[in-house]
């Protein structure tokens, strides 16, 4: 059975360099980018897979992704940021239960 | 007041540009505005590398977490190390890095008059910005500046930390003793 790749090699390698490189330049940045810069690698493995994922992931990359960019112009507001990224872990919580065996057996 | 005040004052960082392209006389207007950004010792360490090129602007985005803008037109700020040593500046010197950014920032207000909207970005590798430019060993990456359009659909700029006005970053006269 042919695997059900969303994502391809350039992608991928894309994604790569986004994270090396954000991993160098968060040595001399402070430490609050880190969040930043994590969520924008979300945002793009997010928009490399949207088109090829599967409908248990397709709702929330739409619903939840899309909002990174505005939680972005929220970074001077810890508290609103802090709520978004949860709101965010909550989502990708639920997601992760859509495709475990878990949902089912609810 | 002044059509520059107004320039400096309703000037912002853009982070979200459209594909619109930018007239080649637009970025030599911008080029030239910065030949005449102050300098310290009017050494002019800085030199400017255009990129308009697709691929190599796209390849740059990838070494490039800060640059959340897909702009049309990228211009590099380097450091000429030659000019630096030729005048014997240590490179230590903090009048290096003001010449930067008085470059960038008279590019981004020279934009801003010609209708254009600009973002400077910092957060890259040099190192992988050096590879894909293929740079001279004494040119250093300092600054992108990205120029283009602003999308319809931008969203308003980061919100600043404290509300804060000038008489916030001003004191009169000596501290008191």
């Amino acid at each position: 059975m042919q695997p059900n790749w969303v994502l391809k090699e350039d992608e991928a390698i894309e994604l790569l360099a986004l994270l090396i490189t954000s991993a160098r330049i968060q040595m001399d940045e402070p430490a609050h980018y880190g969040p930043l810069r994590l969520l924008t690698a979300t945002e793009r493995l997010s928009s490399l897979i949207e088109a090829r994922s599967s409908q248990k992931s397709r709702g929330f990359l739409q619903d939840n992704i899309e909002r990174i960019p505005e939680m972005h112009m929220l970074m001077s507001d810890v508290e609103a940021y802090t709520e978004g990224l949860d709101a965010l872990c909550r989502a990708v919580a639920e997601c992760l239960l859509r495709h475990s065996a878990l949902e089912n057996e609810s | 007041m002044s059509e520059a005040l107004r320039n400096i004052k309703t000037r912002r960082v853009v982070r979200e540009m459209s594909g619109e392209a930018v007239e080649r006389e637009q970025i030599e207007a911008i080029l030239e505005a910065a030949r005449w950004a102050p300098s310290g010792g009017n050494l002019r360490p800085n030199r400017y590398i255009v990129i308009e090129d697709e691929e190599t602007r796209r390849l740059l985005r990838l070494v490039a977490p800060g640059m959340f803008q897909r702009a049309p037109v990228l211009i590099l700020i380097c450091t000429n190390w030659q000019v630096v040593a030729q005048h014997h500046l240590p490179a230590q010197d903090r009048a290096l890095l003001i010449d930067i950014g008085t470059a960038a920032q008279t590019m981004m207000l020279a934009a801003h008059a010609l209708g254009l909207a600009s973002g400077p970005v910092t957060s890259y590798s040099k190192e992988a910005v050096r590879v894909i430019l293929n740079l001279p060993a004494h040119y250093s990456p300092e600054m992108f500046i990205c120029i283009g359009h602003k999308a319809e659909t931008a969203r308003p700029g980061m919100r600043a930390w404290q509300p804060i006005t000038w008489r916030d970053l001003t004191h009169w006269e000596r501290f008191a003793t």
